[in-house]
């Protein structure tokens, strides 16, 4: 099943924006690390961000759930809606946006903990499950949508940190879409993963886009090209060009743009 | 920016049932109990630096007193019928102890207290037992003074310290044996008239210890060079010892079961008990090899054993932390291995070296546990050491031995000079550390 | 001759070696530098090494072995005296030492000849009196058969000096006609001396071998000693620790065990919670401001020495509890010296024990555990609760049980904060005693080194090193598989 490359469909034309960010500026320290940003991300889409290291796509990516709340010296300015809403508004409580807007990170990282607890863990401090029979069923049905529910039903007391590198990140996946989140971040989720354990991820990042909003970090242009609808490219700190994915590989309008996909800057 | 990044108007509002902009129930829940979990963390912090706080004060408190000494100025009469101009020295301290007294009884007098007193014997609660003896010293350095009245200083007794220091007050006095309240009306009187004074204590700092009934004469100053002693014992064997295994162990030991044994050994030793090197000092220094009690160089060498760890282990961390491209350039150009590492290497980590001996020393002088089995305590350091030789070998005390041994006579007099000298030894150890911090400030390197 | 002068001539000699060497080695390459093996330095080092170090090394093992030679002949001579006074054999050794260091002082203060002192006899002379005039003063009358041993000690000893002395000079001249010899340009000078320096080095290494061996030493044999004389099931399972120096003795460890892990309890109940969560909130809240400030706060508690803390616990924290538990207050405690003083102390002193090897071992988390649990929405009390504290379990258990061994292994604080009662009670108001603290009043004092109340203090320091080396083993073993972990 891995001998085409695996493509995801293209034509994302009737969504709706999920995500709507407007002048987002970042600062770390006196460093202006994102400038002038804004995107419409659309819902049940995946989107790619790529660009050269430092460009400023990850950095983008942790204001979504705000992750760059625990970096001290971070500063950001502008507007980023979730649904129409404020996400850096007083009255949102950052723990409540990231239970709606998951995240899965670049190197695979699964607490010490079981297989079972891992996945359980989102559920349980959000209080989804009123019961052990529901939890047990949130559990099954998160690590199905991971796609390594087979591979662990029978171990499911087994500690998350034994299993291979493309099983922990697939954990990882179902532990973060297991909390039912709209929108889901994923930061480079392939590159610490062999090219087998990629193309996993990748199949699983197409179907996850059933039901949530993807946003993808990635280094890999081949990447963007094969799993995304939409794709912005990032050069530093501002977002060049966005677009659809075809468009943008085949046709891009900015000189940088080109240059980075025919591997001029990188 | 491109034509697709700029859309025209944000995503439709959807205020469904996961809004973020309205916080739920349980969200609010949590969001206690993670105020309430920081709390703790503040409280525990507040703890910590609430006892901090607690015992630097209880120490100051307590121990500032002990450096001002109450002392009576009272013209003294040495009368040539009881004292022998031509061989001064054969009147003993009874001469003397009557001749203050009446001096004493004579101020006394003046202020109104004869009805009090009928004679000079109601004094001697108001005078310190040592008093007699400075003055019969004065009188021998200088015969010619008999026949004179001259104007001393001596030490007040320890009732009397205490109560202008506010450890003896009427109530206790008339519980107290050693004196009366009518001692104190007159020393009050007698502080009004200027000849009973608190000043600075130099011979708290300076001075002998005493027995245990002179309280308001013991000092820490022998008990101080005790530590010195030892100290410079410590500092010679542990420093070049400590610098020659970390040099051996980070440099030249070959991975093997002798060097994992070494290594296994000094990890060991840097939590083995402090008393249990008291009872090597004992068993191996004292015992078997017959070397003196209660002396310094027998405290050096079981401190040194104490603090070889400390020092192994920060001095192996700095040279650790010179890059190996130093030696790799020092090979490079044919210096051989040791050259590169005494050449190039050491110099490089002595500011740590130097860093790490400063806090083990530090360590060292704040040890009480094993001085107390090689027979530092219950040694009353009453004489200076003679000279270098003597310092190092002659019983002595050292200053945390010598607050234990204040701690446990009976005597609350001694309990202030404890506390007095606990600053003193606080003050050494602030001094090491903030030496060994501004040296690792002054000189620390980054690769 | 006096040691420091024997010292001093072997360093002149190794100082002129260091020269000659150095000359030698030069003229013989005509004054050429590049025409020698190795720098000049290291030819006037190689001589100066080879008097020093072999006649030094000489000189200190003459001076330990000589003394225990000598007594090793006397003593077989005393048997007959011991078994007379029906005392042990080393209370007669140390009574013959003291006479003979009595005749010393006497020679040397010229109160007798050195003739009279050989020749002196108990039937003629009150040799505590003629000692007692040169200023030292002797427990009991001399006897003859002390005196004699006491004569001959003296005359092996004199013997035994002039013999070290010859044999260290000896030493000392040979080495230097010897490295002189080898002083010639071809001479690898450079790497006799590296060879010698790199032994110097292991030398040192191996004191920490020795350190070992040398506890371990003096502890088995004393405690075997003490094992003869005081029966060891007795030591191991008696309830009652009453020490008497008049002999019946009930020596049993129990209670100084319950006392120590009693008062070692409130410690780790004091210093765990307090430490943990300080370490929790200056490693995951505190801004680097706050950080800054109270963690070298706290870690000034573990500077200050155990006297302190043991002066506080007696004369602050005890009087203290007192007045609220004691008879003016709630009536439980009857004096200052507790189980709750002390332990309440010690836990004062852990606090930055746990709280800095805690802190080291949360900071060793990897950050991506922290970004996971965050990416998920925990807020930081769960994530620390549930994904931190889990994964950091091992190397804080660790850090509690090196805590553990501190306070079991803690002196000063017990025996002023503690009290001296030998108990088994659950009343923490009560004053109880610890094994550390039994040692010290054990071995302090004039008891005689061979009675059972003396020699149990090994046999309690034994049982003190053993327990306090076991929980280290562990913790450190533990810690180094945790950071192995996340390395």
């Amino acid at each position: 099943m891995y001998d085409t490359p695996f493509r995801a469909e293209r034509d994302v034309s009737a969504k709706d924006t999920k995500i709507a960010a407007r002048e987002v500026q970042v600062y770390y320290g006196d460093t202006h690390a994102i400038k002038d940003v804004s995107v419409d991300i659309l819902d049940k889409t995946v989107t790619a961000f790529i660009g050269p290291s430092g460009c400023g796509k990850s950095t983008f990516l942790r204001c979504i759930n705000r992750m760059n709340d625990t970096i001290d010296i971070a500063r950001i300015e502008g507007l980023i809606e979730i649904d129409g809403e404020d996400i850096y508004d007083r009255r949102v409580d950052p723990v409540q946006l990231r239970a709606k807007v998951g995240m899965v990170f670049q190197k695979p990282n699964p607490f010490p903990k079981s297989i079972y607890d891992n996945v359980a863990y989102g559920p349980k401090i959000h209080g989804l499950a009123k019961n052990k029979a529901e939890l047990d069923e949130i559990v099954e049905k998160a690590l199905r949508r991971g796609a390594i529910w087979d591979e662990v039903k029978d171990r499911l007391d087994a500690p998350g940190t034994g299993l291979s590198g493309g099983q922990q990140q697939r954990l990882c996946i179902a532990r973060a879409v297991a909390t039912e989140p709209e929108v889901l971040l994923m930061d480079e989720p392939c590159s610490a993963l062999d090219p087998i354990a990629t193309g996993q991820v990748e199949e699983l990042i197409d179907e996850l886009r059933q039901d949530y909003s993807v946003v993808i970090v990635t280094h890999s242009m081949q990447q963007a090209a094969r799993v995304s609808q939409k794709t912005a490219f990032f050069h530093l700190g501002n977002l060049v060009e966005y677009g659809d994915t075809d468009k943008i590989f085949t046709n891009p309008q900015d000189s940088r743009t080109e240059s980075y996909i025919t591997g001029r800057i990188g | 920016m491109s034509d697709a990044a700029n859309p025209a108007s944000p995503a439709a509002s959807n205020n469904g049932a996961r809004s973020i902009h309205t916080v739920d129930a349980r969200t609010k829940k949590r969001n206690a109990s993670e105020k309430r979990f920081k709390y703790y963390g503040i409280a525990a912090i507040a703890t910590g630096v609430f006892f901090l706080v607690v015992l630097l004060g209880s120490i100051l408190w307590n121990g500032v007193s002990a450096f001002q000494q109450t002392y009576l100025e009272v013209p003294v009469y040495l009368d040539p019928e009881r004292l022998d101009r031509e061989n001064p020295s054969s009147a003993t301290t009874f001469t003397y102890n009557p001749l203050i007294a009446e001096a004493v009884w004579e101020r006394a007098q003046e202020l109104g207290f004869g009805d009090e007193f009928e004679d000079e014997g109601g004094m001697s609660p108001l005078i310190s037992a040592s008093a007699a003896a400075i003055i019969r010293d004065r009188v021998i350095a200088n015969p010619d003074l008999i026949g004179e009245t001259i104007d001393v200083r001596i030490l007040a007794g320890s009732r009397v310290d205490g109560y202008l220091k506010g450890r003896v007050d009427r109530d206790s006095a008339s519980r107290d044996r050693n004196i009366d309240v009518a001692h104190l009306e007159l020393v009050d009187a007698m502080q009004e008239n200027g000849s009973i004074r608190k000043v600075f204590n130099w011979d708290f700092i300076t001075g002998t210890d005493a027995s245990e009934s002179r309280a308001e004469q013991a000092g820490i100053g022998v008990a101080m060079l005790g530590s010195f002693f030892m100290m410079l014992v410590v500092l010679g064997l542990s420093l070049p010892i400590g610098v020659a295994t970390s040099i051996y162990l980070e440099e030249f030991a070959p991975k093997n079961k002798f060097t994992d044994l070494i290594e296994v050994n000094i990890s060991n030793l840097a939590a083995v008990p402090s008393i249990v090197f008291g009872i090597l000092g004992l068993a191996v220094f004292i015992q078997f090899m017959h070397l003196p009690q209660s002396a310094p160089l027998v405290g050096g060498l079981v401190l040194t054993l104490m603090t070889l760890p400390t020092i192994i282990i920060s001095t192996r961390a700095s040279l650790q932390s010179v890059p190996p491209s130093i030696r790799a350039a020092a090979l490079g150009v044919g210096a051989s291995k040791m050259q590169s590492v005494f050449h190039h290497v050491l110099p490089l980590a002595l500011p740590g070296i130097l860093t790490g001996t400063i806090i083990g020393l530090a360590q060292a002088l704040g040890e009480t546990a094993p001085l107390l089995l090689i027979g530092m305590v219950g040694y009353i350091a009453t004489n200076y050491p003679d000279g270098i030789a003597s310092g190092f070998l002659d019983p002595n005390s050292a200053m945390p031995a010598q607050i234990y041994e204040w701690a446990k006579r009976a005597d609350p007099a001694y309990y202030e000079r404890a506390w007095g000298g606990i600053i003193i030894l606080l003050v050494f150890l602030f001094a090491m550390n903030a030496i060994a911090i501004l040296l690792r400030r002054r000189f620390e390197r980054r690769w | 001759m006096p040691t420091s002068w024997l010292v001093l001539i072997v360093l002149a000699l190794a100082a002129v070696g260091y020269v000659l060497g150095r000359q030698r080695a030069l003229s013989g390459a005509g004054g050429d530098n590049r025409k020698l093996h190795s720098l000049p330095s290291y030819y006037g080092s190689n001589v100066a090494m080879k008097v020093a170090v072999p006649a030094l090394i000489a000189l200190a093992a003459w001076l330990i072995l000589q003394p225990l030679a000598v007594e090793t002949t006397i003593r077989a001579d005393l048997a007959e005296e011991a078994e007379r006074s029906e005392r042990p054999i080393s209370l007669v050794m140390s009574d013959v030492r003291r006479v003979a260091n009595g005749l010393d002082t006497a020679i040397e203060r010229g109160v007798i000849t050195r003739e009279r002192a050989a020749n002196m006899r108990t039937e003629f002379t009150d040799v505590r009196e003629r000692l007692a005039e040169a200023g030292v003063a002797l427990g009991s009358a001399v006897n003859s058969n002390v005196l004699e041993a006491a004569q001959r000690y003296r005359g092996f000893s004199a013997i035994g000096d002039i013999a070290r002395t010859s044999f260290v000079l000896l030493l000392a001249v040979g080495g230097f006609l010897y490295a002189l010899r080898e002083s010639t340009p071809d001479f690898r000078a450079r790497n006799t001396v590296e060879t010698g320096v790199r032994y110097l080095l292991i030398t040192a290494a191996c004191i920490a071998i020795l350190t070992t061996i040398g506890i371990i030493l003096s502890l088995v044999f004393n405690t075997i000693e003490f094992f003869r004389v005081y029966p060891a099931t007795e030591f191991f399972f008696s309830t009652t620790w009453s020490p008497s120096f008049g002999g019946g003795s009930e020596l049993g460890i129990l209670p100084l065990l319950w006392g120590t892990f009693y008062i070692s309890l409130i410690a780790l109940l004091v210093a765990v919670p307090i430490g943990l969560f300080a370490a929790v909130y200056l490693s995951e809240y505190a801004s680097k401001k706050v950080r800054g400030v109270a963690k070298p706060a706290i870690e000034i508690l573990a500077g200050i020495p155990t006297i302190v803390y043991g002066l506080f616990a007696l004369l602050t924290v005890g009087p203290l509890l007192l007045s609220v538990f004691g008879d003016g207050g709630l009536g439980w405690m009857r004096a200052g010296t507790a189980v709750m003083t002390a332990g309440l102390v010690m836990g004062i002193m852990l606090i930055p024990f746990v709280s800095s090897l805690s802190d080291d071992i949360i900071n060793a988390v990897p950050q991506s555990m922290r970004d996971g649990s965050y990416g998920l929405g925990a807020t930081k009390s769960e994530t620390i609760k549930q994904v931190i504290l889990p994964a950091a379990l091992p190397g804080i258990v660790g850090a509690i049980l090196l805590a553990a061994s501190r306070a079991i292994g803690e002196t000063m604080i017990v025996v002023l904060g503690a009290g001296a009662a030998a108990r088994i009670s659950g009343n923490p108001f009560e004053a109880m005693t610890t094994v550390t603290a039994k040692i010290v009043s054990q071995l302090t004092g004039d008891a005689d080194f061979q009675s059972p109340e003396a020699l149990v203090a090994f046999a309690l320091g034994m049982t003190l090193f053993v327990i306090t080396l076991g929980l280290n083993v562990f913790a450190l073993y533990i810690v180094r598989k945790y950071r192995e972990q996340y390395e």
